[in-house]
Order: C-alpha cells, then structure tokens, then sequence
C-alpha cells in the first residue's frame, strides 16, 4: 500500500472512535435485488427521511439562531428532533444500516447527501 | 509505515475516488461482490424497481408521480 | 468481459505491461481496458486497481473510471467512446495536466465528541444548540480550510461529511507540478489552526473530477 500522505496531523493514531475495516467502510449501495427488496427499499425510505430530518433541522437551528423562535418553541423542536434522531437509530438497527448507509448514489448525478 | 488509523483514512479517500467518483457509464450494473454491494443502479432501474414495489403491493400506492 | 481502467487520449504513449491492460482506441479517444478480476472486493484489490490506474497517470492525462465499471467487450468500449465522445472530452480538458488531492479536516480529539441525546440526556434546547455548534464548527473549517485551498487549485468539490467529529471532505484539482506547494499551504493552515486536524492525500487520478 503506497504512502499518499501529503500532510498529515501528528497524533493521528488517536483519531478517537478506530476507524473502521473496510467492510465498514465500504458504502452499500442501494440494492434492486428482488431478494433483498425489502432491504434496499428500507434503504432507499430511510435515506430520503434522513434527508427531510437535515434539512429540517438545519432550518429550525437558522431560525434559533437568528432569534425568531421562542425558548418554549426551541425546547418542543430540540426534544422533537431527538425523538426523531433515536426513532431513526432504531430503523437502522433493525434493517443493519449505518449511518453511512444512509446515502444514495446517482451514478452521474453524485451522491444524494 | 503509517499506522492502522493512518491506513484506515488512506483508504477511505481511496474508496471516496475508486467508488464514488471516476467516469460512470450510465445505465449499467457494476462489478457487485460476496457481501459487499457494490451494485449501483442507474436511475431509470431505481425508478422501476420502486414501480415494480409498487405493484407488488410492497409499497403502498404512489400514484402516478413515477 | 472487461474491466474499464481510464478513458485517455488517442494516440497515446504505450501503457504500463501491467495487469494485461491494453487500449481500445476510438477517434481521439481511447479506453484503458483489462480481463475482468474475479475476487472480494478488499483494500488490496481496490489499491492494486488504483495502481495500474497511477502507472497510466505518470505518463498522460487520464479519466479514471469508477472501479467495477464492466464492459461485455470491445466492442462496447469503443461503442462507450462513441457515445459520450464530447463529454469524455469536455472532461480530459479539465483535467489536462492536472491531479487530485483530497482534504479532510476533523476537530480536535477534545472536541470530538458531540454528546448525543443516548450518552446523556439534555433538554431540547441543549440538543439544537449541540447541533447549532456542529453546523458552525463545519461551517468554520470551510472558510478556514477550503476557501484558501480552493483559491490554489482549479478546481474543487466538496462532499457531505457523514462521520463524527469529520468538519470537512473536500477534493481539489490541482497542477501537476503544484502538489508540494498545496501540501504547504495545508501544512500552514493546521499550524495556525489547533483546533482542526486536518489531512491531506494525493496525488490521485482525478476521479472527483471526471464525471459530467
């Protein structure tokens, strides 16, 4: 394996969380399989509902941040959005996802997140 | 020699280019392996895999967005 | 059926005796191609394909073509060429002369670690301000990191981080010969910068930048 480190940080060996193997690593991709439909589909569901849960809650930090949400109305959102975040942790684990998973390659078009 | 940590970033900018960039010949399946899918489908069998759900009553009515 | 390497310029210098790879030529254009190689997919196959694909980029421009692209044969190779003539052009335009280097930017190991609501519980409003400081710590390392480095290069893109503690994945084209000056830049940029790590990787074969 050749080295192409142009740069590197030193104390790189502790990057905190071990960085996965490479099947870990390596995307899964969206499969049309028949046998393993309900799978993909899972996939293909879950990416698009993790895609509305960024921009959604991108949206509700904008508007913290710009003050146009009162404390109660950030409190309802921050508990709804973490409800959301564990309920989407949950899918995952009984389809095998990872969050990696969570991504749709279109060929051309690139990646969906 | 580079640490595990350090082999391990190698090889995701490696996979980031090998899997996710370079030219793609639209329409066709790729190289898929022993438990690794590396199948990519083209938008247009994407769309019809979801019809074909569709029909066989997997997913619930789409209507005619597809 | 065969396995896609690198879309290239015809005529082109002799390729590498690597791999069986030969060229399938087609008008001004030509494809790298080779028998197909059966196996699982692991580092070593993936770093043994991207090395035949370097040996190409050491002696001429290239395009390379996503790994596990298959061909039935020939025929459909020039075929291919035929097809996307333009945009195959379009693309080895861009990238004449040029290689890839990829960017990462992390936080520091102490600031790595964005408690979750399963770690600890937190209030609504703790959770939205933890993300309110993620978006901002990713939005920081894009001006400190990206803007200056993107100045240098050619060209750039910037892909949607999907780690913990990761700020930014970007990657960006860059001259031949100014390799060692952008791994500087960088080096300049994370001493002025403690709370990032950053990393940079390269040269590569410019598959960011090879697509339509």
């Amino acid at each position: 394996m050749s080295d192409k480190y142009l740069h590197r940080p030193s104390g790189l060996d502790s990057l905190g969380d071990p960085l996965p193997s490479i099947d870990r690593v390596l995307p899964r991709r969206l499969n049309a399989d028949p046998e393993n439909l309900e799978r993909g589909l899972a996939q293909l569901v879950l990416t698009i509902v993790e895609l509305l849960r960024q921009l959604m809650e991108r949206q509700a930090v904008r508007r913290m941040d710009d003050g146009s949400l009162s404390d109660e109305q950030v409190e309802r959102l921050g508990q709804t959005f973490m409800a959301l975040s564990e309920r989407m942790a949950e899918l995952r684990e009984e389809f095998g996802l990872e969050e990696e998973d969570l991504n749709l390659n279109l060929g051309p078009l690139g990646n969906l997140l | 020699m580079t640490t595990l940590a350090e082999q391990d970033i190698g090889l995701v900018d490696l996979i980031d280019r090998l899997l996710g960039g370079g030219v793609v010949i639209a329409g066709d399946i790729t190289l898929a392996a022993a438990d690794v899918d590396l199948v990519y489908v083209g938008l247009r069998a994407l769309i019809a895999s979801v019809a074909t759900a569709t029909e066989k009553g997997v997913l619930p009515g789409m209507g005619s967005a597809l | 059926m065969i396995t896609l390497y690198a879309i290239t310029d015809h005529p082109t210098p002799p390729v590498p005796r690597l791999g069986e790879m030969r060229v399938v030529p087609s008008g001004d254009l030509a494809a790298v191609c080779g028998p197909v190689i059966k196996g699982e997919v692991t580092a070593e196959a993936l770093w043994q394909h991207e090395q035949l694909v370097e040996a190409l980029m050491q002696d001429r421009d290239v395009l390379p073509v996503r790994y596990g692209t298959c061909l039935p044969d020939d025929a459909a190779a020039e075929r291919t060429l035929q097809d996307n003539h333009a945009e195959f052009a379009a693309s080895l335009d861009t990238v004449r002369g040029a290689v890839e280097l990829a960017v990462r930017v992390f936080a520091a190991l102490d600031r790595a670690h964005v408690p979750t609501p399963a770690a600890a519980p937190m209030t609504g409003a703790e959770y939205l301000r933890a993300r309110a400081r993620s978006a901002a710590e990713e939005s920081d390392a894009t001006v400190i990191v990206h803007s200056p480095l993107a100045r240098a290069a050619r060209a750039c893109t910037v892909a949607r981080v999907n780690r913990p503690g990761e700020l930014l994945r970007a990657a960006y084209l860059v001259d031949r010969d100014q390799t060692a000056p952008f791994a500087a830049h960088v080096k300049e940029i994370q001493e002025g910068n403690p709370q990032l790590r950053i990393t940079c990787t390269g040269p590569w074969p410019p598959y960011s930048f090879a697509g339509s």
